[in-house]
């Protein structure tokens, strides 16, 4: 089933006179519970992908279904409303409330849906624990570590079960331990839950972790790459090669 | 670009910034310049009435520059705060210290000045109204007139260009003393960082609530006889400022976060919008803010307190003044009141003649007395008091054997509470007579030559009153024994009759007394000194407001990314907004609600020291600052507003 389908998006900056492309007609399309990651060199409109895949900013051009819902043509109030029950967010910084506890920080998406508390607590203590957190649930986010931090904020992401969760280098502020550990929790959780992740990332092993990669060179698909049955460090040597043509600049490891 | 055009450029990208520091600053001048011009108005010598007037007036202009003088620099230390990156960056460009100040200097110079000019051209043109307004609430009759005075545009310019220099001063110091890596650094230190409560910071919440609550209930007993000698008086009044005070500061310090994190346990991590923007937010910005909130509060109490009282005086100059000549004109002896009445007859004015007879009894009061009066300078069984004959009063019969008492003032009433029923006795020279006490009348029937200010008068039966007479003690009896009001039938011709009573030259013989001219004494004085706290009050509350306004402002910006946050989670702009009112309710609403909860203790625990009626007036005074106050709360709203706006 497609849960992402976007046709033919463009999204310019500047005025009539003064105008940057960063999106040129790029096609996309997502299936349900699948881990994308999304690459490409700095200023090639990755993370202005996910900015107007994930409707915190508008195409300039084209269609985005999610679930079957157009966005583009939605007003900002139904546009909020489609990002509480649909959309989750991961953020490089972590984007966490620091006047709020872990716990309060998780739930925020639920206080919004108005679920009952028990049915939240529930939902609370099963990705808390899947995640490793449940202890940390009265601290504040400066009294943990940045590895903590973004398992929080995924876990924020994955509380209400929404369609899609969309990541912006989750991994960016990590040192690698806390990076490899936070992808192989996303994706036990994209295993088991079914949840489908669009993640941007500049870092080849983060990507390694999904199951296919896309490449995006000048606000366009440049090439995909498919994980299929292969193992993880095979996926990585091929991320590696696609990521050597397309920069021209070897990656050392 | 060279040093003046950037000058010109962050003049122009701040103005929007510093929109009410501008505001703030003309308003101050303008009110500042306003009150000098009338301290040096020819009319005003009238309004002013004595030297005690002047000096009310001359303390006030002192006041004023300490509250505006101090807001400005306050405000000025906000702002800088706020643009130490901006100085950090110049410094890293490699721009030496002496110019980034020469080039603040040159702003703030601009910026001041121009405020100044226009303050000054604003208070010039206000001034007359406010003299008008003036006029009104002292009752005199002179004509307001457009009058410049070169005095007060001097007296204006020193203070500010004295205010001035200091601006500078301190902006000199803080870039001095500035590292690069701090100026970046700035705000961040001097919030406080978030951490878990600790025990002892719920003691300390704890412990606010409670002093204040001491300080209030201690208020509430102030005059009710529980402190009776001066020294326990001065202690427990000493006593209660410092218990609120501190108490005060303790309640922002942690009352606030303690209360606030209560509510957040049972809430159990599963918060509302608002309550994420409001309580988590003000939970831990309070407690940095401490000090300057509880200034905020106590001063407010003050002004809402001292205005309340002033109001209340003024308020009950006329109830005041019934009590204390219970006749349009009291007189005592027979000659002036017959000469007065001739008069009135040659002009033609119809009137009334009440004629009393007064005699003075020494009266046992023990019996009636709620408790003894110890360490008070009169002795309850050997009380002088004054009794009349139920025939001179209307409406009241007293029984044979029994008294009413008729005239007793709020003040006398709190320290000397009589009860409901009892037997008193009245001495006479050879006899004592016991008499019934039946209940107190509120009514004033003679002036206060009999019954000083405030003691009750005895309504006794004829028969015992002729008894009393024949058995008079000499030594307590007044020179007078007789009362004489006159009350005109038409109260138009009121003013009329007063220029024929002052044309008479009464007035210096004691108990002769026109109310009209008690009333007009009274509210010039009472005016006077109801301008002069308003005019300060005023220009506190609209400072005090400002640097909330700031403050809120800082806030606002610093919590821009977790708008963006929330916004990108799905919560709506108008989510995000109630939210802010919420919190904007609680942080403008708390040091409001706990200021005038501060000054309606202080109101109720001595209001009957001023005057007759407590409700009416401060509770206008209360709604009209509250009102007032809360005008920068929605400034504010609508500030978070475009911030919100732009946060996505």
């Amino acid at each position: 089933m497609t849960i992402l389908e976007a046709s033919k998006i463009y999204k310019s900056y500047g005025n009539k006179w003064n105008k940057q492309d960063v999106l040129k007609g790029l096609d996309l399309s997502i299936e349900k519970g699948e881990f994308v990651s999304i690459m490409g060199a700095s200023g090639s409109g990755k993370t202005t992908l996910l900015n107007v895949l994930s409707s915190i900013d508008k195409a300039s051009n084209g269609s985005i279904k999610i679930e079957g819902n157009e966005i583009t043509q939605m007003k900002e109030k139904q546009l909020a409303e489609f990002r509480k029950h649909h959309l989750g967010f991961i953020f490089q910084e972590y984007n966490l409330l620091d006047t709020l506890t872990v716990k309060e920080n998780i739930l925020l998406p639920l206080s919004i849906t108005k679920m009952p508390k028990k049915e939240a607590d529930q939902k609370f203590a099963e990705v808390a624990e899947e995640l490793g957190i449940y202890e940390l649930k009265d601290k504040y986010p400066n009294e943990i570590s940045g590895g903590q931090k973004q398992r929080t904020s995924a876990a924020r992401a994955f509380i209400h079960e929404p369609s899609i969760i969309f990541a912006d280098e989750p991994t960016g502020a990590l040192d690698s331990k806390s990076a490899s550990d936070l992808l192989n929790k996303l994706s036990g959780l994209n295993q088991r839950r079914n949840a489908t992740i669009v993640m941007v990332t500049h870092d080849p092993v983060a990507a390694s972790f999904s199951s296919r990669v896309i490449f995006i060179k000048d606000g366009q698909i440049y090439t995909q790459l498919n994980k299929g049955e292969q193992p993880r460090q095979a996926f990585f040597q091929d991320i590696m090669k696609t990521q050597a043509v397309l920069g021209g600049v070897q990656y050392e490891h | 670009m060279n040093i003046n055009q950037l000058i010109i450029r962050n003049l122009k990208k701040n103005l929007k910034n510093y929109f009410l520091y501008v505001f703030a600053l003309v308003f101050s001048v303008a009110l500042y310049f306003a009150f000098v011009t009338l301290q040096y108005d020819p009319a005003m010598t009238e309004a002013k009435g004595t030297i005690k007037g002047a000096a009310a007036v001359r303390t006030a202009s002192i006041l004023l520059v300490a509250i505006v003088s101090i807001f400005l620099l306050y405000a000025n230390n906000i702002f800088i705060k706020r643009r130490s990156k901006e100085i950090g960056l110049f410094q890293l460009i490699g721009m030496t210290k002496g110019r980034i100040f020469r080039i603040l200097s040159a702003e703030n110079f601009i910026l001041y000045f121009g405020s100044l000019v226009i303050g000054i051209f604003l208070g010039f043109s206000v001034s007359r109204l406010i003299l008008m307004i003036l006029f009104k609430i002292t009752g005199v009759d002179a004509v307001a007139s457009l009058h410049f005075s070169s005095e007060a545009l001097v007296q204006t310019m020193i203070v500010f260009i004295v205010i001035y220099l200091f601006i500078i001063l301190m902006n000199y110091l803080f870039i001095k003393r500035q590292s690069i890596l701090a100026l970046f650094r700035v705000i961040s230190s001097t919030e406080g960082k978030v951490k878990k409560l600790s025990m002892f910071q719920n003691f300390i919440g704890i412990l606010g609530l409670v002093l204040i609550a001491t300080g209030y209930y201690v208020s509430s007993k102030l005059f009710g006889g529980d402190f009776t000698t001066m020294p326990a008086l001065f202690a427990a009044m000493t006593g209660i400022l410092g218990s609120v005070i501190i108490g005060t500061y303790l309640f922002y310090k942690g009352s606030v976060s303690f209360i606030f994190q209560l509510i957040r346990k049972r809430k159990d991590g599963y918060l509302s919008i608002n309550e994420v923007m409001s309580l988590s937010s003000i939970m831990f910005r309070m407690k940095s803010n401490a000090m300057l909130l509880t200034i905020i509060t106590t001063v407010s109490a003050l002004a809402i307190g001292l205005l309340s009282l002033c109001y209340i005086s003024y308020y009950s100059v006329d109830k005041t003044a019934q009590n204390n000549v219970a006749a349009d004109f009291a007189f005592i002896t027979e000659g002036d009141a017959t000469t007065f009445e001739t008069a009135l007859d040659n002009a033609g004015i119809d009137f009334h003649e009440k004629r009393i007879e007064v005699i003075q009894v020494s009266a046992n009061l023990k019996p009636i007395l709620e408790r003894n009066l110890e360490g008070m300078m009169v002795d309850p069984a050997n009380m002088p008091m004054s009794v009349i004959s139920d025939r001179s009063v209307k409406n009241v019969d007293a029984a044979p054997g029994e008294t009413i008492f008729t005239g007793y003032s709020d003040l006398l009433q709190k320290f000397m509470t009589l009860k409901d029923s009892g037997t008193i006795e009245f001495k006479g020279l050879h006899q004592v007579i016991p008499l019934k006490y039946s209940g107190l009348e509120k009514e004033f029937v003679i002036s206060w030559y009999y019954t000083a200010g405030g003691s009750p008068t005895a309504i006794v039966d004829d028969p015992v009153f002729q008894r009393l007479k024949q058995d008079l003690d000499p030594k307590v009896q007044q020179k007078s024994s007789l009362f004489i009001g006159i009350n005109l039938k038409n109260e138009q011709q009121l003013e009329k009759a007063n220029k024929i009573f002052s044309s008479l030259h009464f007035s210096s013989e004691h108990g002769n007394d026109s109310r009209l001219d008690l009333i007009k004494e009274q509210k010039k004085n009472m005016g006077l000194a109801m301008f002069i706290v308003g005019f300060l009050g005023l220009t506190f509350l609209i400072t005090s407001g400002c640097i909330l306004y700031f403050k809120q402002m800082g806030e606002s910006e610093e919590e821009k990314p977790n708008y963006t946050i929330l916004r990108k989670l799905g919560f709506t702009q108008g989510n995000l907004l109630r939210g802010i009112q919420g919190k904007q309710l609680f942080s403008f609403g708390i040091p409001l609600a706990v200021g005038l909860a501060h000054g309606y203790f202080a109101v109720q625990s001595g209001w009957f020291l001023f005057g007759a009626e407590v409700w009416t007036p401060m509770l206008v005074v209360m709604l009209l600052y509250a009102a007032l106050y809360s005008i920068f709360g929605v400034l504010s709203v609508s500030y978070y507003k475009k911030v919100i706006n732009e946060a996505l």
